[in-house]
């Protein structure tokens, strides 16, 4: 109602003309101010359709919404739908800091799903902790941050490397090639390497970054074949993944002697690079879509007849998907009428669910206790499980850095 | 040329009453939109910065970004700074991650507020003033000008984002702290931040105005049509230009201190090509012959993207590139240019209505 006022008065004042005339019915949305009162529950879903992270960030937003849907169809929570308010970031770091004020503040949602990239939830992270708000965060990410304000859903260094990286060590040989992207992701997962070949007598023969997009990595093959390693150990992303596997492929190496083990590759990298160049290269990672449990199979199967059957569900969209139902068992637990986010988050504490990957928890520190499992990709694109690890894993932002902890107050040093 | 500046001064006052009085009431006084329109005001600044050094002396500044990233940078540093004071040597918390075990020293003198201020407008008016008098005393001009700032702008943001353990690298400056201004703790959702932003947007096209009305502003106009020929009337070309491109780009880094200040983080894509030609975008929507015709263009730009994304999740973008490709098709001079006619047509029919025969004539020049 503000807002049509202000544009019929402003487009009086400076003839605003034909953008005037398109504006003016944008005020369609109206804001979730008296959501107690109208019995639906407003959350918000800030994943970039359009952009540069929006192959990836779209299946997040599509698993998170099918969870939505699946909640909906079968009656809400606490016979109270979910109304979700769905916006496109574009990849922008400044677009997601404006799209995040208006889901906390304007559209007043009790929690948003969103983000895959670091860059774009430290973008959130100001208006988030202001607002009081929550969010949920799928994505893998580097640790060392211990928000009371995002629930994180993907693993931390610790969760993906405490087994893979002496397996590798005991199946391959200590020799490690570290590669990655130049950013902080990469950079972080691999002090957490050095010093886990640290303390099992591995060694680092070259520790190297690209920046973000790189794609052409002759030099990198040739110092690879100079050096000899025993494992590439890869944190790369996106492109630069897919580039690197089909040029390290057409290098003619051998995956059974010198593997690339990565820790973010999934099936949507593995169907850009193809088959064949992925396959025989291993992966670290609590979920991939050909693992075999009940509540997999349900998801895997509501998922391809809701988008298309030539669609993958991977690590990430698991985590979009079943923090949906987080979220659903959190307020399962409140009373309707008490509904804050920070009510929804101390909720949420010690949830246990089953999701699809098997049976996960909310720790104190707000990430989850998720179950590692060392693959190896075929050549039809999915990945062969070879070790699940034998209990679930608890998540520690901080592990390589003695005297600061993740704790249920925050992070505690000393 | 006395009819267009009345016209031009209503245009101003308007401008003026509708960002003072209007907007605000119009928006209810809610602490969301106030933050939303300080964010298009602060674009607006960069707008009108540019429009400053390409409509007035055809200098077209594909690097403007760079000018603004600079001063968002500088604001956020020091915010970083105040943020980090409890931290053991109160260093900021990406550097200790990046193994930086001390303070480097560039990063000292954003301790203080009042150095960071001042430098948020010199280093960018360095920066710009440096490559003016390597670009202009060589004579370099037109879109020569245009690609030497892009690649200058690209060479920069990929510093920032390799130079990780100064700068923050991908993820910027997070983390910051609200501004303290001489005892005013700035909360950015309040009238009172809306009204800083207003009064530097209105403070700094008056400035530009001001430069534009004297004598400079006519020597930089005839630079624009006829270089060659000025410099022979004994005018120091590269001056003149090196002048109007730094002032250009202090305005651009005081829009840049604060635009981090609204969004409370520095990132590398305010640096980015994709941002600096957007600036470009909405100077042409606006018009880049009139500072406030820019920096209207980037209100309503900024206002269209914001309502069309909530319309048309899906399409936005889609929808806003065509109506970009349509202005510059059919209203290459922007909406000043289409009022400037308007205007113009007006005063034709009255004239003639009281019996004078004009010849039609070019406008705005």
């Amino acid at each position: 109602m503000k807002r049509r006022s202000f544009l019929t008065r402003l487009g009086a004042a400076s003839t605003l003309g034909a953008i005037g005339g398109l504006s003016a019915p944008a005020i369609l949305t109206g804001t979730g101010r008296a959501w107690a009162q109208s019995g639906e529950i407003p959350v918000g879903l800030l994943f970039s359709l359009t952009g540069e992270v929006a192959v990836v960030e779209r299946t997040l937003h599509d698993a998170a919404q099918l969870a939505i849907e699946e909640i909906n169809a079968a009656g809400g929570i606490n016979d109270r739908l979910l109304k979700v308010h769905v916006e496109d970031p574009a990849s922008d770091p400044a677009t997601y800091a404006d799209r995040a004020r208006r889901l906390f503040i304007r559209d007043n949602c009790v929690s948003v799903f969103g983000s895959y990239t670091s860059a774009s939830r430290q973008a959130v992270l100001p208006v988030v902790e202001q607002r009081k708000g929550l969010y949920w965060y799928p994505t893998l990410y580097e640790g060392r941050e211990c928000s009371r304000n995002i629930m994180y859903g993907g693993a931390v260094p610790n969760q993906q490397q405490q087994e893979f990286v002496p397996w590798l060590v005991k199946n391959f040989g200590g020799k490690f090639y570290l590669l990655g992207n130049n950013y902080v992701y990469p950079k972080e997962e691999n002090n957490v390497c050095k010093m886990l070949l640290g303390q099992l007598g591995g060694e680092v023969l070259h520790e190297e970054y690209v920046p973000l997009g790189h794609s052409d990595f002759s030099s990198v093959i040739n110092r690879i074949r100079a050096t000899g390693p025993s494992v590439i150990f890869s944190t790369l992303v996106g492109d630069s993944d897919v580039a690197f596997a089909r040029q390290y492929h057409a290098a003619g190496f051998d995956p059974e002697k010198m593997p690339v083990a990565s820790l973010t590759r999934s099936e949507v990298e593995v169907a850009a690079i193809g088959g064949e160049a992925a396959a025989g290269h291993l992966s670290s990672a609590p979920y991939y879509m050909g693992y075999q449990s009940p509540e997999n199979e349900r998801f895997v199967e509501a998922y391809k007849a809701r988008y298309g059957a030539d669609q993958v569900t991977h690590f990430v969209s698991e985590a979009a998907y079943f923090q949906v139902y987080q979220f659903k068992a959190a307020l399962e637990k409140l009373d309707p009428a008490a509904v804050t986010a920070e009510a929804i988050r101390d909720a949420a504490v010690g949830v246990t669910l089953k999701a699809p990957q098997g049976e996960i928890l909310v720790d104190p520190n707000l990430h989850t206790h998720l179950w590692p499992k060392i693959a190896r990709w075929k050549s039809d694109g999915q990945a062969e499980i070879l070790v699940q690890s034998a209990e679930r894993i608890a998540p520690e932002p901080y592990w390589a850095y003695p005297g600061e902890t993740c704790t249920g107050e925050g992070l505690v040093r000393g | 040329m006395n009819r267009n500046n009345t016209s031009d001064y209503l245009g101003h006052l308007v401008f003026v009453l509708a960002i003072l009085l209007g907007v605000p009431a119009a928006l209810g006084f809610d602490g969301f939109e106030l933050n939303t329109f300080a964010r298009y005001l602060s674009l607006a600044i960069v707008a009108a910065a540019l429009a400053l050094s390409w409509g007035t002396a055809g200098i077209l500044n594909l690097g403007q970004a760079a000018t603004f990233g600079i001063g968002a940078y500088v604001m956020a540093m020091h915010l970083k700074l105040v943020a980090s004071a409890g931290n053991p040597d109160g260093l900021p918390d990406f550097m200790g991650w990046n193994n930086v075990t001390s303070l480097p020293w560039f990063w000292q003198p954003f301790q203080s507020l009042g150095a960071t201020l001042a430098l948020g407008l010199a280093l960018p008016a360095l920066m710009a003033w440096a490559m003016g008098i390597f670009m202009f005393r060589a004579r370099i001009t037109g879109v020569f000008v245009a690609i030497i700032t892009l690649a200058f702008l690209v060479a920069l943001q990929l510093w920032f984002i390799e130079e990780q353990r100064f700068t923050g690298g991908q993820n910027g400056l997070t983390g910051l702290a609200p501004l303290d201004l001489f005892g005013w703790q700035v909360d950015t959702y309040s009238l009172g931040f809306y009204y800083l932003v207003a009064g530097c947007l209105i403070a700094a096209l008056a400035l530009g105005t001001l430069i534009l009305r004297s004598k400079v502003g006519l020597v930089l106009r005839a630079i624009r049509e006829d270089s060659q020929r000025v410099r022979y009337f004994g005018y120091d070309v590269a001056g003149y230009e090196t002048f109007v491109f730094s002032t250009s780009a202090a305005i651009a880094g005081w829009a840049g201190m604060l635009y981090a200040l609204v969004l409370e983080f520095a990132s590398p894509t305010y640096i980015g090509v994709a941002f600096s030609l957007a600036i470009v975008i909405w100077v042409a929507v606006g018009g880049r012959e009139s500072l406030v015709g820019a920096a209207v263009g980037a209100i309503l730009v900024n206002l269209a993207e914001g309502r069309l994304s909530d319309l048309f999740v899906e399409s936005w973008l889609l929808i806003l590139g065509v109506g970009f490709i349509l202005f510059v098709l059919f209203l290459p001079r922007g909406l000043y240019g289409l009022l400037r006619q308007g205007f113009d047509r007006l005063a034709r029919l009255r004239m003639r209505a009281a019996g004078r025969d004009v010849k039609p004539q070019e406008s705005a020049r």
